[in-house]
């Protein structure tokens, strides 16, 4: 493997320290967490414009329009995104032809309009209503007549078990789950995983069955549970009756469903900040890179140093700012 | 003066105090490992299926090329739509599935629609398909071994496109016109045998999404999947995950690998840790810190409420 060049090296130790200077901004807004901002900032742009002109204007306009790369038609769309790009900027040029930007932006709202609403449309009405309104029993899997499809998705299967299953019942059909999990080709680990999957109430022996006819009654309670929130959420939507009476029960329930769904997705964001700096935290200590690199970059090291360079002009600049008589606070204090 | 009640005291508490605890509850299990155990869900589960049951072809052990009589290579479009704040959650699960995916000799097509990802992209393409990610005798891995792919055969890299759904929806009708036919490094799409018969995403066996946001696999679903009816699983940050759930259970999505919990089920099931499963390790101990200090916010605001009730000061 090749070693880590020391350019390399070097853009480990400003990340380092920029991460730091982010950090710093926990203490309070300061001149280190300013510089790493205006820094972003400047570079997000400048990388913007240099990816834009080179995967999009000079390929799509400068090359095909002066370059010969296209003719006919084609070279008239481009001429015309050309002269709507060009409007798009005039407002920039001359207050008094701003009037001429509304036509560009007319037709990109218009293009994204059309194109989103046919999407939303087909993808979350259409498909979102068609599983709503679907049927509330849930029956559970035929292990002896069951498609292989079917199969996979039980707990702790996969396509290999579902096709060892299909040969297996061919022989001979399952007796009863024990003997469909214990069955002599699927292999130690496969059976561990079954057996691993078992449970009455979520498990394979709630999902699954060796005859026809059989349902899953937590299955069907979370079917109902679905179906009730569903129109309690959409009864709380609805205005044009005052939510009184047994209506304002059902608004009050459709309520509680939308807490537990917001209670889900601020958990959620919750665990995706705690893994932001858990990826910070890799980065810094060098768990990212092969060992022998991680050791020259000496990470946890530099972290330090970046800690005191930081701690050392926060200390300099809050004793300049108490000697100009700016008090705390002047600078958006956390 | 009456004196301050506790539940008053700390409710003046210092947050930056929550900060310290959080740090070092993110950093020491790093240097302490707990070795928790990372189970997949069964969205990460069905995503795992939905890889391993692609077709298998038999390669010559010399040459790299399908033997005769071999079920042919599965083909499999990957669109890495990340940023760098988003690695923690999705790359570990890019890295477990490209290695799933190498296992099965599967072709690869390569594109991305975030402007922040080419970087990224390159990088991933460099450590994860030109050199073997799990060669035989790796330390911990007691899978299949792959191979390094060679690019323009084994995998096409097209690079990015902007454009959001506007460009998916083209990828969807016309994947070659999207990239002007030609891949990321200049080579003609009719020159490289393994784009034959790939001119649009219903071309592949599998579509899958390391999504971090928007454009990503919420794109994908509205303006291609739903309507072409394609096989198509994401990966998607933490936050993400409640958006794109009710996709898994319409059938949208065939599997969903949720934020770095799901990423390291992914790699549990693969059979090869990473930093996934470690920092899933770290993840449970800063969630216990979470929950800690929303049963301690808690407790003082009701404290607090009490003592104001029976006459305390406000």
């Amino acid at each position: 493997m090749t070693a880590l060049p020391w350019i390399d090296i070097v853009g480990y130790w400003i990340g380092i320290f920029i991460t730091f200077c982010c950090l710093s901004f926990l203490y309070k807004d300061n001149p280190f967490y300013k510089l790493i901002e205006h820094l972003f900032i400047g570079v997000s742009v400048g990388y913007l414009i240099v990816l834009q002109y080179g995967e999009n204007i000079e390929p799509k306009v400068v090359d095909a329009i002066f370059g010969g790369g296209v003719d006919g038609a084609w070279l008239a769309l481009r001429v015309v995104a050309l002269v709507l790009v060009v409007m798009m900027f005039a407002k920039v040029l001359q207050p008094r032809w701003a009037w001429l930007g509304r036509y560009p932006l007319a037709f990109v709202v218009a293009f994204y309009a059309g194109l989103q609403v046919n999407a939303v449309a087909q993808a979350e009405l259409g498909e979102q209503i068609k599983f709503s309104a679907g049927s509330i029993d849930a029956p559970k899997v035929d292990l002896n007549h069951a498609e292989p499809e079917a199969l996979t998705a039980l707990p702790g299967s996969s396509p290999a078990i579902a096709t060892k299953w299909i040969a297996e019942r061919a022989q001979r059909p399952f007796a009863s789950l024990d003997d469909a999990i214990t069955r002599a080709s699927l292999s130690p680990l496969e059976r561990g995983d079954l057996a691993a999957a078992r449970g009455s109430l979520v498990g394979l022996d709630a999902k699954a069955a060796v005859s026809p006819g059989h349902h899953d009654g937590f299955g069907i309670v979370s079917n109902l549970l679905l179906l009730a929130g569903l129109l309690a959420s959409l009864v709380y939507f609805y205005f044009s009756v005052a939510h009184r009476g047994p209506i304002g029960g059902i608004s009050r329930f459709g309520v509680w469903t939308l807490m537990i769904g917001f209670g889900a997705s601020f958990g959620l964001t919750v665990q995706g900040r705690i893994s932001l700096a858990i990826g910070r935290a890799y980065d810094v200590l060098g768990r990212t890179l092969a060992p022998e690199d991680a050791a020259r970059v000496h990470g946890p090291l530099v972290s330090l140093v970046s800690i005191g360079l930081i701690t050392a002009g926060i200390l300099i600049w809050e004793r300049r700012t108490r000697d100009r008589g700016e008090g705390p606070g002047a600078d958006g204090e956390s | 003066m009456a004196r301050e009640h506790w539940s008053e005291r700390l409710q003046r508490f210092d947050r930056r105090w929550i900060f310290l605890v959080m740090a070092v509850a993110v950093v020491v299990p790093l240097y302490f490992p707990l070795g928790l155990p990372a189970r997949p869900d069964p969205m990460t589960k069905a995503a795992y299926n939905a890889v391993e049951a692609l077709p298998t072809c038999q390669l010559d052990p010399v040459t790299h090329r399908p033997v005769p009589g071999s079920p042919r290579c599965a083909r499999v479009f990957i669109s890495i739509d990340l940023d760098p704040a988003s690695t923690p959650e999705v790359e570990p699960f890019y890295r477990a599935v490209v290695l799933h995916l190498k296992r099965k000799h599967a072709q690869l097509v390569i594109a991305t629609t975030w402007y922040q990802a080419p970087p990224l992209v390159e990088r991933y393409l460099r450590e994860t398909l030109d050199v073997a990610i799990a060669p035989a005798g790796t330390d911990g891995y007691a899978g299949a071994p792959d191979r390094a792919y060679e690019r323009n055969v084994d995998y096409v890299n097209l690079g990015f496109r902007d454009g959001k759904g506007a460009i998916i929806q083209q990828f969807g009708t016309d994947l070659r016109s999207a990239f002007d036919g030609r891949a990321d490094d200049g080579t003609p799409l009719d020159r490289i045998p393994m784009m034959q018969g790939l001119n649009k995403l219903k071309d592949f066996d599998l579509i899958v999404l390391v999504s971090a946001g928007s454009p990503g696999a919420k794109e994908y679903v509205q303006f291609v999947g739903t309507r072409e009816k394609l096989p198509m699983v994401a990966a998607c940050t933490a936050v993400s995950t409640t958006d794109l759930a009710p996709y898994f259970q319409t059938g949208q999505l065939v599997g969903l690998v949720g934020g770095m919990a799901g990423s390291a089920g992914y790699e549990n099931l693969v059979g090869k840790p990473g930093a996934g499963t470690a920092g899933a390790d770290v993840l449970n101990i800063a969630n216990l810190v979470v929950i800690a200090a929303i049963i301690f916010g808690n407790v003082v605001f009701f404290a607090g409420r009490a003592h104001r009730r029976r006459g305390g000061r406000s």
